[in-house]
């Protein structure tokens, strides 16, 4: 693992672009601060625990989703994928160099939202650091399933709509925004596809908003080692 | 002779059936060597195998002594592959890509920033250094990749059709920074002027085979003593035929006769091989 250059990567096209490309900070959540403000409306502020905790999933996980995208645009459009296949680096190195870029376009959001969070008093230290566990596997799981969905795609004009269904469906239909507990048996094992579902569901009984569910956590780990290694498979780094 | 490279019976068919290589044999001996082609005639192919980032569907690639698919982790260590097209990312300097690539390579900071600097006033690039790429023009973009193999000083450097798109003075200056690489370089071309301006060997491909091997002027010993003369009036007779373009080769003592005929006369280049060869592949 060459952290050197993933260092290197997210400082120079992740923390230096910042400055850059403001617009993509904004962008990262402006989502989940719109969906924040439409369910505290929505639900005269009863759910605003929950979307307050969606809202860094979402981040997290659209974020990891829109560094794939980038990667699959290097690779198509602007043929950089190949110069750095000609070197020591492995497609491990590079996803995780673009997708710490991303979160590092991410971190003003993931303040916002630890603030609105401690001003509502849902955070205490120890689920904190299971939170950010929680949110690390995520990433990399998030990561993971864009990777083989980008991986598939050919063209460039594909990609923009492609990522856009896959966020969706990752990030705002999992019970991210709303309590786990509504939803019928049923659909939520179905929804256990995307890795937002247990880290959501962690994440509300972390903070005592519903009650634990322990079982989502192997269900999380399995996901984000699955997802990983069918990723790394599927790459296409040296292609066949 | 030390070979530098060796392809034996090369081949490569895409997943969609293409068939790009059809059986390639080369040995590369000389410092710098061009693969001269037509678009599709599987120039990139060949150097993307070469450069391990294709995987050949059979025979045997060795660049440096090593195998291009058992040794591919050793090989990478030791050449440099500039893709063809290859753009810079937008936001980021020519310094940044640079660090980043020779990073990327192995390097520590500290070298890289080194490295990264010296090849960057070498190909005055220094001055651009802190612009994002997006604000550079078209000619400064595709040097900032001629400075990562530059920085990189690597043994083997491949480069794909590093001046297309290119304008004249972009091009020289990319020829030059060319010249200065340090280790073996091959490189693709379409544009046959500058495959005579940089190459010490050449390696003609067409239609996925290699048709022609060697200096510009063992390629074009056939041509000894002779010009091309070529019209595009109505009616007037040509050996090959182009579009609406009627191409003769002809003495150079006759050449005179010609013009009186309306036609055009035109020195020998290597452009002229392809003439030939498309032309009796059509026909």
């Amino acid at each position: 693992m060459n952290l050197r250059f993933i260092g290197a990567f997210t400082w120079y096209y992740g923390i230096n672009s910042i400055s850059r490309g403001p617009s993509y900070v904004l962008s990262a959540m402006l989502y989940p601060l719109v969906f924040l403000f439409l369910i505290t409306i929505f639900s005269a502020g009863k759910l605003i625990d929950f979307a307050v905790l969606g809202g860094f999933l979402s981040i997290i996980a659209t974020n990891a989703i829109y560094g794939s995208a980038d990667a699959a645009f290097q690779r198509i459009q602007l043929k950089i994928q190949d110069l750095f296949v000609a070197t020591s680096l492995t497609p491990f190195d590079y996803t995780f160099g673009l997708t710490f870029s991303y979160l590092a376009t991410a971190l003003p959001g993931l303040l916002i939202y630890g603030i609105i969070g401690a001003l509502l008093g849902i955070f205490s230290a120890l689920p904190l650091l299971a939170f950010v566990g929680i949110m690390l596997l995520l990433l990399v799981a998030a990561m993971s399933i864009a990777v083989i969905i980008t991986g598939l795609i050919k063209h460039v004009r594909n990609l923009w709509g492609v990522i856009s269904i896959v966020s969706v469906v990752l990030t705002m239909v999992p019970p991210s925004f709303y309590p786990y507990v509504i939803l019928p048996k049923w659909a939520l094992y179905l929804l256990m596809i995307s890795p937002v579902t247990p880290a959501a569901m962690l994440s509300q009984g972390l903070f005592g908003l519903e009650k634990m569910p322990l079982y989502a956590l192997p269900v999380l780990l399995f996901e984000t080692a699955a997802y990983f290694a069918i990723a790394m498979r599927m790459s296409g780094w040296r292609e066949k | 002779m030390r070979t530098i490279i060796e392809i034996k019976d090369l081949k490569k068919r895409y997943g969609d059936g293409t068939v790009a290589l059809k059986g390639v044999n080369l040995n590369l001996t000389k410092r710098l060597t061009t693969v001269i082609g037509r678009n599709g005639a599987g120039k990139t192919t060949m150097m993307r195998i070469l450069s391990t980032q294709l995987m050949p569907s059979s025979g045997k690639a060795v660049v440096d002594g090593l195998d291009v698919v058992r040794d591919a982790w050793m090989l990478r260590k030791k050449l440099v592959s500039i893709p063809q097209e290859a753009s810079p990312m937008g936001f980021l300097t020519p310094m940044e890509h640079l660090k980043t690539y020779l990073i990327a390579r192995g390097s520590t900071m500290g070298q890289a920033a080194k490295d990264a600097e010296n090849a960057l006033r070498t190909l005055e690039l220094w001055d651009a250094r802190n612009t994002p790429a997006d604000e550079l023009s078209g000619g400064m973009k595709r040097k900032i990749f001629v400075a990562m193999a530059l920085a990189a000083n690597a043994e083997v450097v491949f480069l794909d059709e590093p001046t297309t798109g290119l304008d004249p003075l972009s091009r020289l200056e990319v020829w030059s920074a060319v010249k200065m690489l340090k280790g073996t370089v091959v490189l693709t071309t379409h544009y046959m002027e500058e495959a005579q301006e940089l190459s010490e060997e050449i390696a003609m491909v067409d239609h996925g085979e290699c048709i022609g091997f060697g200096t510009v002027q063992s390629l074009l010993k056939k041509f000894r003593g002779m010009v091309r003369a070529e019209t595009g009036a109505d009616g007037a007779k040509g050996r090959y035929t182009i579009g609406n373009t009627k191409i003769r080769y002809v003495k150079l003592r006759d050449a005179e006769h010609y013009v009186d005929e309306g036609y055009t006369i035109k020195p020998i280049t290597l452009e002229d091989l392809f003439v030939i060869r498309g032309v009796e592949l059509e026909s």
